[in-house]
């Protein structure tokens, strides 16, 4: 079975894949409300400054544009959903601009596609560049909920079995179709749908026990003790400054 | 130092009224492998699961001293392991040695520790080297040797196998037989397969429809054709098979 979906390219040796990963969950997380603290009214100029910001990372980080720009995808529809229902609402209410006027409703949408792209390009980012297992020890060492580390352990491991139920179902399918399907499309794949989830339900009871039985107690405690180094302490700040930077128009001050 | 175990009218059913074990009642004496045999569906995997508290039934369940019940729990699955039919229920972790490290993590033991007996474990499995690798992307008969890791790296007194022997070749079902016998802990072997624990258990019990039908020594069994016909577990076609053509 095909395992590395995830952690891809979690085991590259890039400056960003160095870093510890609770320097990395804090300053990502820090740049993505800098950008989501941009007003509606923003000119595009910081979004561009912002993104030349993230390409510089993603060039660092090793991981191919290609696989980010994937991902981006798949989160596409709900972003552009979201900045067009927002542009919609604002040209039937009307803005300070008068009823109506383009930059009263198109620039906003604007901004709000740009926040989400950014957001979400710089959460591919931070789980493209540690593997998931750190970032949850990362999450821990920053005191986060153990609710919250356990719960995202669990929907890691269980991601797998579920995708393990559906390369199988899908195998045992494609094994008995000869060329296209001649049966109900829709009554197949609902099938095979229904069938994933209950096996995937018997085999997380399967694997939850295994857990019980070597001790599981809700949590998951690291092998790996977690150090700040010279790099982290070089890149934080640094980078949260550029990213100030440019939130604050540090330019326009000096001019 | 191996302890003993005693399970004492065990009875167990997942659905009201359709009981999986009937009053079961079987005694393990520290050090000694015993072997449970039967059919599918009688209730072996689910008597296994008793041993270490992850099903409860009516009835008592000891390791040692220690009665298996909420309390003592966390003990009893310190010293009880329990290696699963299929690894891939058991190897959920992303690298083998994340996945050895588990059972000893999760009993508070130090990284230093934890990191020995993984090394320990990976070696008696024959395995070093294997440390990085995802489990998923091995061998069957390996991904059961990671399997038998996990539970080794645990130093449990008490060790459950459930169809161990299953989907193996025979070279490993014999390579595995050797590492049974060679244990020192208190063995409870769960298979379909009477050939392999003829040759590494002390004792074989029968377990047919949840209920215990004989508790003997391998050879003692082996000879009773009657009850291992009446139990649908003959072997008389594979010795007439070695007789034709080896």
């Amino acid at each position: 079975m095909k395992h590395d979906f995830i952690d891809k390219y979690g085991t590259l040796s890039s400056p960003l894949h160095r870093l510890d990963p609770r320097v990395k969950i804090v300053c990502l997380f820090l740049a993505i409300v800098v950008i989501a603290s941009e007003p509606l009214t923003s000119a595009i100029v910081p979004f561009l400054l912002y993104l030349v910001v993230v390409v510089s990372l993603t060039l660092i980080s090793g991981v191919p544009f290609r696989y980010v720009i994937v991902r981006l995808l798949v989160a596409s529809p709900f972003i552009v959903v979201a900045a067009l229902f927002f542009s919609f609402t604002l040209y039937l209410t009307g803005g300070d601009g008068g009823p109506g006027s383009p930059e009263t409703f198109i620039m906003p949408g604007v901004v709000i596609f740009s926040r989400a792209v950014l957001s979400v390009w710089l959460l591919i980012l931070l789980t493209s560049t540690e593997r998931f297992r750190r970032l949850l020890e990362g999450m821990r060492g920053l005191r986060l909920p153990p609710a919250v580390t356990t719960i995202s352990a669990l929907l890691y491991r269980y991601l797998f079995i579920i995708y393990d139920e559906v390369l199988r179902t899908t195998r045992a399918r494609e094994s008995r179709t000869p060329g296209r399907l001649r049966i109900n499309r829709f009554r197949v794949y609902g099938n095979q749908l229904a069938l994933i989830f209950i096996r995937s339900w018997d085999r997380s009871h399967t694997v939850y026990r295994s857990m019980l039985s070597r001790g599981f107690k809700g949590d998951f405690p690291g092998m790996q003790r977690l150090e700040a180094g010279w790099n982290d302490l070089v890149f934080a700040p640094l980078f949260l400054s550029v990213m100030i930077i440019i939130r604050i128009r540090a330019w326009e001050r000096l001019i | 130092m191996a302890l003993s175990v005693k399970i004492e009218n065990l009875s167990y059913s997942y659905e009201p009224g359709k009981p999986v074990l009937k009053s079961v009642s079987i005694e393990v004496a520290p050090g000694e492998c015993v072997g449970i045999i039967g059919p599918s569906g009688s209730g072996k995997s689910t008597l296994l699961m008793h041993l270490n508290g992850v099903l409860r039934g009516d009835g008592t369940v000891r390791i040692g001293d220690l009665l298996v019940n909420e309390k003592s729990i966390a003990e009893v699955r310190r010293v009880t392991g329990v290696v699963f039919q299929d690894p891939d229920d058991q190897l959920f972790n992303p690298t083998v040695e994340e996945d050895v490290a588990f059972g000893p993590l999760n009993f508070g033991l130090t990284p230093e520790v934890v990191r020995a007996r993984v090394g320990e474990a990976l070696k008696a499995m024959n395995l070093e080297g294997f440390e990085t690798m995802t489990s998923h992307h091995l061998s069957f008969g390996e991904r059961k040797r990671v399997a038998l890791a996990t539970v080794l790296a645990m130093r449990p007194e008490v060790i459950a196998f459930d169809e161990p022997f299953s989907n193996l070749d025979p070279a490993m079902v014999q390579q595995l037989t050797g590492l049974i016998r060679g244990m020192e802990a208190t063995l409870v072997v769960v298979s379909q397969s009477i050939l392999p624990l003829l040759v590494c258990c002390d004792r074989i019990a029968i377990l047919k429809d949840g209920e215990v039908v004989a508790v003997a020594p391998p050879r003692e069994i082996a000879r009773n054709s009657d009850l291992l016909r009446s139990c649908g577990l003959d072997i008389s076609f594979y010795r007439d098979i070695c007789i034709d053509y080896l």
